[in-house]
């Protein structure tokens, strides 16, 4: 079942927004999510296969509702989510 | 997931996770710090416009870094090993006929390690869905417009390998330094939606 | 070690549908590409994203299409990489 991140080819998504001088990061969080993320992976947490997996179950409406970094986050609160002590909440 | 998480501001949510992962032991503050210190200061479009100036500047260079740049890398003191896990670079050359422009349709795939993050646009869904099918239209929102003769090959990133675009070498830059030349290439060049 | 394709061969995408994660955009299943080098081996992504313990370590492929092929216009060449087992040898006629 092709999942929602399969986007290539695909009409409807409109025009390029192109910003200007574009920073690395817009806000102090998405940074922080993507340190926890390099960490994550680094130390064998899970895989970044399994992390992309985790982007892509998204469902549909909420992957498209939500910013770039915001689906790291949710990912990273799946995997985590069943995987002990770490993970609960 | 429990429904809490979306009732609560962004950041309280990932500081409450650092703070959860910390506490259990699964990850050290220190290394969130150097994760994020690595990035800030290590990746910048400011690498790939150095890879390329040397590469219009010494033939030999240019020669290597086409046919193996993790190979060539250290030669002007940069490594692919600075991302999550070390990736192969492959470096795909403009000519006065081809042009190269570079996209991940499943995801953002990019060379993060090198360069730092891709612009937002990048990672968007308009321009993944896009580029693929209709990349001279899509150029054109750059204002970057092809002779119908060019050659356009879209480099869709869906394994293991990262792609950086070596521009072509504006005309009248003859004489000019390493360091010259670096300034004049943009991150966009680099991905092959600018010319330079 | 070995390959199992060369430059300039071509070859057809599997017409796949999988559940899980993979790595083969929608727009080439099924369809033939030219095969331009072999990256290298890498472990299969469906694997590793599955939680397999010792995913299958394959050779990757970047594969070139001909936009007319995969959209019926334009004049642009798309090239996508593949691991092996998401391919496979095109008869002579494409077929």
């Amino acid at each position: 079942m092709s999942r929602v991140n399969d986007v290539g080819g695909q009409g409807g998504f409109g025009a390029l927004e192109i910003e200007a001088d574009e920073p690395p990061f817009h806000a102090d969080w998405e940074a922080r999510v993507y340190a926890l993320n390099s960490v994550l992976v680094r130390n064998g947490v899970y895989r970044l296969d399994e992390f992309r997996d985790a982007v892509e179950r998204m469902p549909p409406r909420a992957y498209l509702a939500a910013s770039y970094y915001e689906r790291w986050l949710y990912a990273i609160e799946t995997l985590l989510a069943g995987r002990g002590p770490a993970g609960e909440g | 997931m429990s429904g809490e998480h979306t009732s609560l501001p962004v950041a309280a949510r990932v500081r409450r996770l650092e703070e959860r992962l910390i506490g259990a032991g699964v990850v050290a503050q220190e290394q969130l710090d150097e994760a994020l210190g690595a990035m800030l200061k290590g990746a910048s479009p400011v690498n790939g416009a150095r890879i390329v100036a040397r590469a219009w500047s010494d033939a030999g260079f240019r020669e290597r870094l086409l046919a193996d740049a993790n190979a060539a890398l250290p030669e002007v003191g940069l490594s692919m090993a600075g991302g999550i896990q070390e990736q192969r670079l492959k470096v795909v050359e403009n000519t006065a006929t081809t042009h190269h422009v570079l996209v991940c349709t499943l995801c953002s795939c990019y060379p993060i390690g090198l360069l730092g993050p891709s612009p937002s646009w990048y990672k968007s869904e308009a321009y993944r869905a896009r580029v693929v099918r209709e990349p001279r239209a899509v150029l054109a929102e750059f204002g970057l417009e092809l002779p119908e003769s060019t050659t356009i090959t879209v480099w869709d990133s869906s394994a293991e390998s990262r792609y950086l675009v070596l521009p072509r070498r504006p005309a009248g830059t003859a004489g000019r330094s390493e360091a010259e030349l670096a300034a004049l290439v943009t991150r966009e060049g680099l991905i092959g939606t600018a010319a330079v | 070690m070995r390959a199992e394709f060369r430059a300039g061969e071509r070859v057809r995408v599997r017409a796949v549908d999988p559940a899980g994660h993979t790595r083969v955009p929608r727009y080439v299943r099924g369809h033939v590409g030219r095969i331009v080098e072999c990256q290298g081996r890498w472990p299969l992504a469906d694997e590793c994203a599955a939680g397999v313990a010792e995913p299958r370590v394959e050779p990757v492929y970047t594969v070139a299409f001909a936009a007319g092929d995969l959209w019926g216009e334009g004049g642009h060449e798309v090239t996508v990489d593949l691991w092996e087992s998401y391919i496979e040898r095109a008869g002579k006629d494409g077929a």
